[in-house]
C-alpha cells in the first residue's frame, strides 16, 4: 500500500489523538493500590555519564530488592527515569515527572550547576526531591537554608576538608603544596577548602602552584611539567572523572611521585581504572562516601558489591550509595508517616518524616540533617597494591563523619574552619 | 633551569605532534576540497576508541606488550576508512552548495559520531591501562621523558615528511595540487576529481584517526575528547594559514609549545594566550603564516 501525504496525515492525527487520550487519562490506579511511581533524574551523556549510570544502577538494585520483599506498604515501586542535562531542560523534565507522570517523589541530581536550579522548582511543585550528589550551594554558600521539599547531598567541599585533615596526619613535615583541579566551582571550592584546613594544621605550609585546566582536557603533560617545576612536596588533585586516571598515568610516566607526595581527594570515583602499573602506593586517595572494599563493610555492602560486579563487570563507586540512601530513606519515611496515619501518607507527611530519619545504606548508617542535608561518612586512605585486584585500593581506611568534616547548619564555611581548635602534633 | 626548559618543551612538542596530525587532516581536506571539516575532531576520537579496542584484542590474544604500537597504528589507519564512507555517503552531495551547508553537514557528523561512539563503547572513559609505561622513560638533560612520547613525536615527524614527499614528489601529489589550484582545469585535463576527492578525504580522516590512536596509551578515550581538539586545531589552522601543510606543522608546534610555556609561567593564560595570538594573526596577517593570499 502506498502512503500518500493525505493518508499519512490522517494516520498521524489519529496517533496524536490516541496519545492525547492516554496522556489525559485519569491516574486512578496510581492513587489506589497500584505501583508507586518514583521519578529518577540521572546524567546519561558527557563526562559525568558513568556517575549517572552508577546512581541509576544503585537505584535499580534497591527497587529489585524492595519489590521482591513486597514493595513499600504492599505497593511495588516503579521508576520513571529522565535525563539530567543542562539546568533549563532538567527543570522541564522535573516538572514533567511531577505534573505529568505524577510521581510521588523524585530521586537524583548530580551536578550542582543543575540542582541549584532544581531546588526552588522542587519547593514550588511540592513533591519530595532527594538529591544524590547535587547541592543547592553557590560555591560554598548555602542558598536554601530552610527548604520544605528539597533534600540535598553532602556539601561538595567535604572530601577536600577530609583530605586536608588526613594530609596533616599522614604527610607530616611537608612545606610546599601544588594543586590541580577542574576549572569550575567544584575544583576551585575544593582547593580553597583544602588550603584553609591544611593551614590550620600546618600554618607554615606554602601553596606554590595552582592549576585549573578545563573540564574535558585529556593531555596534562604540560601541567605536569609545571608541577615538576614547582618542586612542591605534595600535589593535591580533585579530579573525579577519566582525567584522574590520565593525570595519574602521565605523572607516573615522568616519575613525579618519586619525589612528590600525592593527594587525590575524589579519584576513588574511577577507582577500578587506577591500575597498579601506574598508580603508586603511598598516595592519599578519597572514595567519597562508599568504599567497595571496606574490611568493616556490612553484609549489605558485600552483597551489593558481589551482585554489581556480576551484573556490570566492575566494582561499584560511591554514587550507588548516595542513590541507595535516597531511595531507602524515602521508603522509611513513607512507612514512618503511614504508621502515624494508618494509610498511604500525603507527600507533605513524607517530607516531614524524612527530616532526621536514619537508615542503613550500603556504606553504613546514613541520615538527613534537620536542614535536609545528607549525613554520612567519607572514606579515604593510603593506596596499596596488596589486594587481589589489578587496581590500587587503600589501607588503612580512614572513616571521617560529616559530623566533624561538614560545616554545621547555618554556618559559613571559612568562619567555621577558622574557629577550629586544632592540636598540632 | 635547563631541566625545566626541557620538561616544558618536550611536553609541548608531544602535544604539538598530535595536534599536527589532526590539523594536517583538516588542511589537506580544505586545501583540495575547500571544505572546512569540523568532524576532524570526531575522527580523532574514533581513532582513539578503535585503538583502545585493537590493543585490547591484541593483549587478549597474547601479543607481546612491547609491540602493541603495531596493532595500534594499523587500527588507527584502518579507522580512516570511515572517511571514504562519509565522503561518498554524505559530503559529495554538498560540494556545489554554499559553504554553510558543508559546515552544517560536518557538524552533523560530529554529533552523530559522538552518539555512535557512546552506543558502541559506552560512556565510561576507556584506557589501555599501563601500556604507556611499557617502554619506560629516558633522561634528557636530567628530565625524565616517557619513551612513548618520543615515539609519537618521531611518528608525527615521519608522517609530516611522507606527506611532504607525497604532495611534492609523486604523480598523486601533483594531481592533488592541480585539483586544489583549479578544479575545472584539472577535470578538463582528465583528472577524475571524484576519485581525488574520495582519496583526499580518506587521507585527511586517516591522519585524524591515526592521531587519536597514537595518543591513546598516554591518555584515556572519552566521547567528547574530539571537541576539545577541534578548538585547538582551529587555532593551528588560523596561525599556520588555511590549507597549508607547512602552516599546520608550524602552527601545531607554536600552539603546543606556547601552551606549555603559558601553563608553566602563568597558568591562567593557558588558552587565552593561544586566542590572543589567533587574534593577532587575524588582524595583522589574516591569511596566516603560510596561507596563500587569495583575490
Amino acid at each position: 500500500m502506498r502512503t500518500t501525504r493525505r493518508s499519512f496525515l490522517r494516520l498521524a492525527s489519529t496517533g496524536a489523538a490516541v496519545a492525547t487520550v492516554r496522556l489525559d487519562g485519569p491516574p486512578a490506579r496510581a492513587q489506589a493500590g497500584g505501583p508507586v511511581k518514583v521519578g529518577v533524574l540521572t546524567i546519561r551523556a558527557g563526562i559525568a555519564a558513568p556517575v549517572g549510570a552508577a546512581g541509576l544502577r544503585g537505584t535499580e538494585w534497591w527497587v529489585d530488592r524492595v519489590n521482591r520483599a513486597g514493595g513499600i506498604l504492599g505497593r511495588t515501586v516503579q521508576l520513571v527515569v529522565e535525563e539530567e542535562s543542562n539546568p533549563k531542560d532538567t527543570v522541564e523534565r522535573y516538572r514533567k515527572l511531577v505534573l505529568q507522570d505524577k510521581v510521588q517523589a523524585v530521586l537524583g541530581g548530580i551536578s550542582t550547576g543543575v540542582t541549584l536550579a532544581l531546588g526552588p522548582v522542587a519547593e514550588d511543585l511540592a513533591t519530595p526531591w532527594l538529591s544524590w550528589d547535587g547541592t543547592t550551594q553557590k560555591g560554598v554558600e548555602e542558598t536554601m537554608p530552610h527548604p520544605t521539599w528539597a533534600f540535598k547531598s553532602v556539601d561538595n567541599e567535604v572530601e577536600a576538608i577530609v583530605a586536608g585533615m588526613l594530609t596533616a596526619k599522614y604527610f607530616k613535615g611537608i612545606k610546599t603544596v601544588a594543586g590541580i583541579g577542574n576549572d569550575y566551582s567544584y575544583g576551585h571550592d575544593c582547593w580553597e577548602s583544602y588550603k584553609a584546613v591544611l593551614k590550620k594544621y600546618a600554618p607554615d605550609v606554602r601553596f606554590v602552584l595552582e592549576l585549573f585546566p578545563k573540564l574535558g582536557v585529556t593531555d596534562f603533560t604540560s601541567h605536569i611539567a609545571a608541577i615538576q617545576q614547582s618542586k612542591a612536596d605534595l600535589l593535591m588533585c580533585s579530579f573525579w572523572s577519566g582525567d584522574a586516571t590520565i593525570i595519574m598515568k602521565q605523572a607516573t610516566a615522568v616519575g613525579l611521585f618519586k619525589t612528590m607526595k600525592g593527594v587525590f581527594t575524589t579519584a576513588g570515583g574511577v577507582h577500578d581504572s587506577l591500575k597498579k602499573e601506574f598508580t603508586p602506593e603511598g598516595l592519599l586517595l578519597g572514595y567519597n562516601t562508599m568504599y567497595f572494599d571496606d574490611p568493616k563493610g556490612s553484609a549489605l555492602l558485600k552483597q551489593f558489591v558481589r551482585e554489581y560486579k556480576a551484573r556490570h563487570g566492575e566494582y561499584p563507586p560511591y554514587e550507588c550509595d548516595h542513590a541507595y540512601f535516597c531511595a531507602e530513606s524515602y521508603k522509611a519515611a513513607v512507612e514512618k508517616a503511614a504508621a502515624q496515619s494508618g494509610k498511604w501518607p500525603e507527600k507533605a507527611a513524607v517530607a516531614r518524616a524524612l527530616e532526621g530519619i536514619e537508615v542503613e545504606s550500603l556504606s553504613g548508617r546514613r541520615s538527613w540533617r534537620e536542614d535536609h542535608v545528607q549525613m554520612c561518612a567519607f572514606y579515604q586512605g593510603i593506596t596499596t597494591h596488596r589486594n587481589p585486584y589489578d587496581f590500587a585500593t587503600i589501607s588503612p581506611v580512614e572513616v571521617v563523619s560529616t559530623k566533624v568534616a561538614m560545616k554545621p547548619a547555618g554556618t559559613k564555611l571559612f568562619d567555621w574552619i577558622n574557629s577550629w581548635k586544632v592540636s598540632r602534633g | 633551569m635547563i631541566q625545566q626548559v626541557v620538561g616544558v618543551v618536550m611536553s609541548g612538542v608531544f602535544h604539538a605532534s598530535i595536534l599536527f596530525l589532526v590539523s594536517a587532516g583538516l588542511q589537506v581536506v580544505f586545501g583540495v576540497q575547500k571544505i572546512f571539516n569540523l568532524a576532524c575532531g570526531s575522527f580523532y576520537a574514533l581513532g582513539a576508541y578503535v585503538g583502545v579496542s585493537a590493543v585490547g584484542w591484541y593483549a587478549a590474544a597474547g601479543g607481546p606488550p612491547a609491540l602493541f604500537i603495531v596493532p595500534l597504528a594499523v587500527a588507527g589507519l584502518a579507522a580512516g576508512g570511515v572517511g571514504l564512507v562519509v565522503e561518498r555517503g554524505l559530503l559529495r552531495f554538498v560540494y556545489d552548495r554554499d559553504e554553510t551547508f558543508q559546515l552544517l553537514l560536518t557538524f552533523a557528523v560530529v554529533l552523530m559520531m559522538e552518539d555512535a561512539i557512546r552506543m558502541t563503547w559506552g560512556t565510561s572513559p576507556r584506557s589501555t591501562s599501563g601500556l604507556y609505561l611499557v617502554y619506560g622513560g629516558v633522561s634528557v638533560l636530567g628530565t625524565t621523558v616517557p619513551v612513548y612520547n618520543l615515539i609519537v613525536i618521531g611518528a608525527s615527524l615521519a608522517i609530516a615528511l611522507v606527506i611532504g614527499w607525497l604532495l611534492t614528489r609523486t604523480a598523486f601529489g601533483r594531481i592533488i595540487r592541480a585539483t586544489a589550484d583549479n578544479r575545472e582545469m584539472a577535470e578538463a585535463l582528465g583528472v577524475d576529481v571524484r576519485r581525488v576527492f574520495a582519496g583526499v578525504f580518506t587521507l585527511g580522516t586517516a591522519l585524524g584517526t591515526l592521531g587519536g590512536a597514537l595518543v591513546i596509551p598516554a591518555t584515556a578515550a572519552m566521547s567528547e575528547m574530539g571537541i576539545e581538539l577541534i578548538v585547538e586545531a582551529f587555532a593551528v589552522v588560523v596561525i599556520g594559514g588555511l590549507g597549508s601543510m607547512r602552516g599546520a606543522f608550524v602552527g601545531a608546534l607554536s600552539v603546543g609549545i606556547l601552551r606549555a610555556i603559558a601553563i608553566s609561567v602563568y597558568p591562567k593564560l593557558e588558552m587565552l594566550l593561544i586566542y590572543l595570538i589567533v587574534i593577532a594573526v587575524l588582524v595583522l596577517r589574516p591569511r596566516g603564516l603560510f596561507g596563500e593570499a587569495r583575490a
